[in-house]
């Protein structure tokens, strides 16, 4: 490993930024940055000096005019995640208020209205019934009769409401006294949750929605991974992308690399239980091993080197806190690094299983709120290195504790601009063993490990998103390596090139070259009805997910072959055709503007007999499905229909293992008293002990009311609970409910699990589990490293079973909707409160909680219906 | 309104400048000239409050047009950069420093040395810390420049006295490009930072001139400064300097020592380990066991034919001693569970047998060794040697065999 005899001069201080920070459109230009005399042995002659940038690169031509198809689109329509437009004010207050410096306005009042179209059963649930008698939805007058007294005509209000929405913006609201005068009467009393309490919860997501519309740092590293064939091999190599309407299914598809990649047999698919955030590969002795990271789950597949191999799951873990990063090593087979939002790093080896590096909640060189962490690996199999936003520190793992350097800070050090963040941390290991790539917002970086702290290469790229992605394709024998660069939500693909590193000091080459993007193929489609091109724009232009990319050569052809992902789950590609260093060429075909609509793609090739270039033919074959696939559209935009039998399936209902003696004798009751139609007087089972009845609602402490008023249910004296609890001052009410909602955020964790808001409201309490300080296991890493049977696990000692069947985590495993959790849970936890028996481990039913799992855990009745955002967005 | 007015003409100025931008990027650089030529305008009404004002716009674009458009010519360039210099004072020297080294990969080191003499000579008001920076560099490499005609001039001179003659005018122009050199490089290196190409050119001034101790102060302070960036390079350079001034062993290895503990994989861990293997204590032989085996941790090494069998030699060495196992069992303790995997599968077996024998030989004994005789590694290379019919690799084999309690010591 030799290290350049001379580096490009450079100042070096310590300490915070000092130049001013801000988007600089144009900051990477003009600039040589420093030279160094290169070529040794000139010192005869005139010495010849070699910039830092700006040196002669090589040729990369795109061979179509905009980038193709490669996979058909998967049947089932996409659904978009929420665009700004969902959330945001629209209307006269917007532009008022953006003209000032407020920025964006969430739409509130919208977001609210939806929860209660969509959730009516938790916003209203026990008023409506009870007061269903009272509310007239006919078109016809009231009849005069004993029930004229107590029933409202609410299609006058209905018909106000509509009218309200179509003058939408009017100042002259006032005029709608009666929905006034309507929501003035009910608002204390009509709601399930008080309404303060559901406007802070509902506040709160949205501005976590926001945030990430912003910026989505989950989707860090990408979802795409490309395994190239092998050396010599047939050139099929095979693309790693998830899929599907949820992007819960992972496809190993065989790709053969022609002119125009072509997909070959049908791929290799993996349902799993959570969205697919990131897909990791790396090569080790011929073999590829590819790690999946979703929020709560990471796993890891083996895939041997041969073509037509099938992959084999080898591994997987779930963490309690999301993890945001998921890394496979260059050096060893089966070693990855995981880093979870709570600050933890680990080695997660197959053989061994998981070692923490390092726990730190807090940022490494100065503050900063974000909890994302990343960790690859380094020219040392042992070392590893592990960054947050501020910068990235060596660790090695033999001693975390105590051997680690810091290899880049956000800070003087490195020349950065103020409010500069690290985005992608990547280890440049094949293009060279001790360099490392590190992009922020504002610029990339290549560091070498020998010298740490000091940028080899640093250069402002200009992108208007953050690069989320980069791909390395290693030049070898002395050419330039190509690093990709690619952002989410713009969908940017940058190239560039560098070379150096051991004989020479790092160079940027050539200079950087904009790639197509998915959605700038947009202009050279034929022209579609107007609501399929604006479904078509929206698909093409769906945030990218992932970047991987290939070079091939055939002989003296060289071609780059650039894979894009989408969040739709679209995977594009171009080829860019490699051309042999020459002077300046005249100005080519790219000079020329393309007029939108006159696309070369569509026009026939004299070459071709078809008439039509192969993209085109890809494209038709494209679109042809994609209208295919969204045909089906209208089915899934109805409400999905709930049948109350499928809710909960007996399965759902078992506790982890058999149930004891008690609780089965308690259940046959149960179902005696269901047949017979009658009921359960009283719940104790021959005397044993007092059960744990709620009594009444008491301020502060008591069981929730949901459990309070099942069980009054349950126990027949319904009507009785309700008079008690309506004269219970609202004031009241909601004084102790906010009481105990502060006390569980100060408690957090397990007590959250017994939380008082209604369904609709858990996602509260799953933050606080999130963020639950007191887990001792953060990453509790289940079953034993059985290879080839990751479903086979050993029982995880820690948790209470009860525990672990109730948490939000598990019951969602089960496909269990949201609504219902909470209900579920209330359930349960009176099972969990009777007299108390030895705790049972839980049996084969905490296999479904690994990734790779097979249809029967999702109901299908749930499906589409957790895929849509919470509150109804 | 002029407000409206003012916001439009922002806008377009936008519109225009992300153009620009994709002209850029898209290598169609005589579009981006055309588009420059109407966002000029935008210098005359600038409001913008941003860091980048669209004089550097222009400046910085205008240059990366003219690098690669096919009609510029240098002239061009020349006239252009002396525009932008006029066209802001904050950035006059920064604009100076990018002409000149634009000029220098040109070839044009005349032009560049005056233009770095005049940017020298340039003063305005008060200066910034960036601009103070950027005057220390325009010096330092006037120095340099200073220093190559210097080097030039020596040249000359050595081939004269070759011939028997001196020449007094040649000499005595020599010294003074050494004066203007010594000085301007003297002032940079003193500033925390990377100074490779400074630090070299001076350091070969004073030995010139037998200024040893002030070249070993110089190097002293950029390899040992806490302020510097720890640069391998800096400890190179005094390790050369120790081994062209002759000096002790002992002041070599501890220059090398350093440069092991901060960069373990240093391709001078090689020079560093056969330096210990010879020497006669035992504490440095021990030592360099320890260079040779951290330097093969790393992927870079992976490979590395030379290393492999130093590594050899040394393990050979030890085993046949039979002394002193200990310490190749206290390197391996920290190694057998990721170095089999790493360094010694069968996968690496094959491709290490197919792509270089003597590199596959080295590697073969060390896994021996230090895994037995049942070691995949091994037994893939000696029955590949066996079969064709080498003799090293049949001695290989009754050498391991030979020693194999030993692996049984070292395991246990």
């Amino acid at each position: 490993m030799e290290f350049p005899a001379a580096l490009f001069p450079s100042y070096f201080g310590a300490g915070p930024p000092r130049e001013e920070g801000g988007p600089a459109p144009v900051a990477g230009w003009g600039e040589h940055g420093q030279v160094l005399e290169g070529g040794p042995g000139r010192r005869q002659a005139q010495p010849a000096f070699v910039p830092r940038r700006g040196a002669t690169g090589e040729k990369w031509e795109a061979a179509d005019a905009a980038a193709v198809p490669v996979l058909l689109p998967s049947a089932g329509c996409w659904i978009p995640s929420p665009a700004p437009q969902d959330i945001l004010y629209r209307g006269g207050l917007c532009r008022k208020l953006q003209a000032g410096k407020s920025g964006a306005t969430l739409d509130f009042a919208r977001q609210l209205g939806h929860f209660f179209v969509d959730h009516p059963e938790d916003a209203f649930g026990s008023l409506g019934q009870l007061l269903h008698k009272n509310f007239y939805l006919g078109n016809s007058k009231l009849k005069v009769t004993l029930s004229r007294n107590s029933t409202i005509r609410m299609t006058a209000l209905v018909e106000d409401i509509d009218r309200l929405e179509a003058r939408r913006g009017c100042p002259r609201q006032h005029l709608a006294s009666r929905l006034r005068w309507f929501s003035h009467l009910c608002r204390d009393w009509l709601f399930e949750v008080p309404l303060g309490l559901l406007a802070d919860c509902l506040h709160e997501e949205l501005m976590q929605q926001w945030s990430s519309l912003l910026f989505d740092d989950s989707l860090t590293g990408g979802a795409l991974a490309w395994l190239p064939p092998e050396d010599g091999g047939t050139p099929v190599g095979r693309l790693v992308h998830p899929g599907g309407q949820a992007m819960n299914h992972l496809y190993f598809q065989d790709v053969v690399l022609e002119e125009l990649p072509r997909a070959r047999g049908s791929p290799a698919q993996f349902e799993l239980s959570g969205r697919v955030r990131q897909v990791a590969a790396a090569r080790v002795d011929g073999e590829d091993f590819v790690g999946v990271r979703s929020d709560y789950h990471c796993g890891v597949w083996r895939v041997p080197g041969r073509t037509g191999a099938a992959p084999t799951p080898l591994q997987v873990i779930r963490t309690d806190v999301p993890a945001s990063c998921l890394t496979v090593s260059p050096h060893l087979p089966g070693e990855l690094s995981v880093c979870t939002q709570s600050g933890t790093v680990y080695l997660w080896s197959v053989e061994t299983g998981l070692q923490q590096l390092r726990h730190d909640p807090q940022t490494m060189f100065f503050r900063d709120h974000s909890p994302w962490r990343w960790s690859d690996f380094t020219a040392h199999p042992r070392v590893l290195s592990c960054a947050d936003r501020t910068g990235l520190q060596c660790l090695d793992a033999r001693a975390p504790k105590k051997c680690h350097f810091d290899l880049f800070k956000v800070g003087e050090e490195a020349g950065c601009q103020q409010g500069e963040r690290v985005v992608l941390p990547m280890y440049l290991g094949r293009a060279h063993p001790s360099q490392y790539l590190v992009t922020t917002q504002f610029s990339v970086y290549v560091l070498d490990e020998r010298l740490p702290l000091v940028p080899v290469l640093k250069w402002a790229h200009m992108m208007k998103a953050p690069p989320l992605f980069a791909h390395l394709m290693p030049g070898n024998s002395g050419r330039s390596h190509q690093v990709l660069l690619g952002a989410s939500r713009t969908q940017e693909l940058l190239l560039l090139q560098y070379r150096g590193g051991s004989q020479s000091a790092c160079q940027l080459a050539g200079t950087p070259q904009k790639l197509q993007s998915i959605v700038g193929c947009l202009q050279h489609l034929p022209t579609q009805l107007p609501h399929r091109q604006h479904l078509l724009k929206q698909r093409l232009a769906a945030p990218a997910a992932g970047l991987a990319a290939t070079l091939q050569e055939d002989g003296p052809h060289k071609s780059m072959l650039v894979f894009q992902l989408s969040e739709a789950g679209d995977v594009f590609c171009q080829r860019l055709t490699h051309k042999a260093a020459q002077p300046p060429a005249p100005p080519s075909r790219d000079e020329a503007t393309i007029a939108p609509g006159s696309s070369p793609l569509f026009e026939a090739p004299a070459s071709s007999p078809q008439g039509l270039g192969a993209a085109a033919v890809r494209y038709r074959r494209w679109l042809r499905a994609l209208s295919r696939a969204c045909r089906e559209h209208p089915r899934h935009t109805w409400h999905p229909s709930l049948s109350q039998r499928r809710l909960f399936t007996r399965r759902d209902l078992e506790g982890p293992a058999g149930p004891s003696s008690l609780q089965r004798q308690m259940r046959q009751r149960l179902r005696q008293a269901m047949q017979e139609g009658g009921r359960i007087q009283h719940w104790e089972p021959l005397a044993v002990q007092p059960p744990p009845l709620p009594q009444t609602l008491e301020p502060a402490g008591g069981p929730d009311p949901l459990s309070a008023r099942l069980t009054a249910a349950w126990a027949g004296d319904w009507e009785q609970w309700w008079e008690e609890r309506t004269s219970f001052s609202v004031a009241q009410r909601q004084r102790a409910l906010r009481e105990r909602r502060r006390r569980q955020k100060r408690a957090r964790g397990r007590r959250s699990l017994s939380a008082s808001f209604t369904s609709s409201l858990t996602y509260q309490s799953e933050l606080s589990e999130l963020s639950d300080a007191g887990h001792p296991p953060i990453l509790s890493q289940e079953g034993s490293p059985v290879a080839g049977s990751p479903t086979v696990r050993s029982p995880p000692t820690s948790p209470a079973p009860d525990e672990a069947l109730l948490s939000s985590q598990s019951l969602r495993c089960r496909g269990i909707p949201k609504e219902r959790r909470k209900t579920l849970r209330d359930y349960l936890s009176v099972w969990a409160e009777g007299p108390p028996e030895p705790p049972e481990p839980p049996g084969s039913q905490a296999s479904q909680l690994c990734i790779p799992s097979s249809q029967s855990q999702l109901s299908s009745a749930s499906q589409p219906r957790r895929k849509r955002p919470r509150m109804g967005f | 309104s002029s407000h409206e007015h003012k916001l439009n003409f922002r806008k377009s100025k936008e519109a225009c400048l992300s153009y620009i931008q994709d002209a850029l990027l898209q290598k169609q650089w005589k579009r981006a000239a055309e588009f420059l030529t109407c966002y000029v305008e935008s210098l005359e009404k600038d409001y913008s409050r941003e860091h980048i004002g669209p004089s550097e716009m222009i400046w910085r674009i205008g240059t990366e047009i003219l690098w690669h458009h096919s009609q510029s010519s240098m002239k061009e360039f020349n006239c252009f950069m002396e525009q932008m210099k006029t066209l802001g004072v904050k950035r006059y020297l920064k604009v100076c420093l990018e002409h000149v080294f634009h000029l220098l990969c040109n070839g044009q080191i005349d032009e560049a040395y005056q233009n770095l003499s005049l940017a020298e000579s340039w003063r305005f008001g008060e200066q910034t810390a960036i601009q103070d920076k950027e005057m220390k560099l325009i010096e330092a490499y006037r120095g340099l420049l200073d220093y190559y005609s210097w080097s030039k001039q020596k040249n000359i001179l050595l081939e004269h006295s070759e011939d028997g003659f001196s020449d007094l005018a040649v000499e005595q122009e020599m010294h003074s490009y050494f004066r203007k050199a010594a000085v301007n490089l003297k002032e940079i290196i003193k500033i925390p930072g990377v100074w490779d190409v400074f630090v070299k050119c001076y350091v070969d001034l004073l030995e010139f001139y037998g200024d040893h101790n002030e070249a070993r102060q110089v190097l002293n302070e950029y390899a040992y400064n806490s302020k510097f960036p720890a640069n391998p390079n800096a400890h190179v350079y005094l390790y050369q300097f120790l081994k062209r001034q002759g000096e002790s062993k002992k002041s070599l290895i501890s220059a090398l020592k350093i440069l092991h503990d901060i960069v373990p994989s240093h391709e001078l861990m090689i020079d560093f380990n056969t330096m210990l293997q010879k020497s006669k204590k035992r504490k440095k032989r021990r030592l360099g066991l320890e260079v040779i085996f951290a330097a093969l941790d790393y992927a870079g090494w992976k490979e590395n034919a030379k290393a492999w069998s130093c590594l050899a030699r040394q393990v050979k060495q030890i085993v046949t001693s039979e002394k002193h196992l200990d310490w190749i069992k206290q390197e391996w303790n920290s190694r057998k569970d990721w170095w089999p995997a790493f360094h010694f599968s069968r996968y690496l077996a094959k491709r290490n047998w197919q792509e270089n024998r003597s590199l596959s030989y080295e590697k073969a004994l060390v896994a021996g060794i230090l895994l037995g005789k049942d070691c995949k590694y091994f037994k893939y290379v000696s029955h590949q040697g066996c079969k064709a019919q080498l003799k090293r690799f049949r001695m290989l084999k009754k050498f391991v065999n030979r020693h194999n309690p030993v692996y049984l010591r070292i395991s246990g």
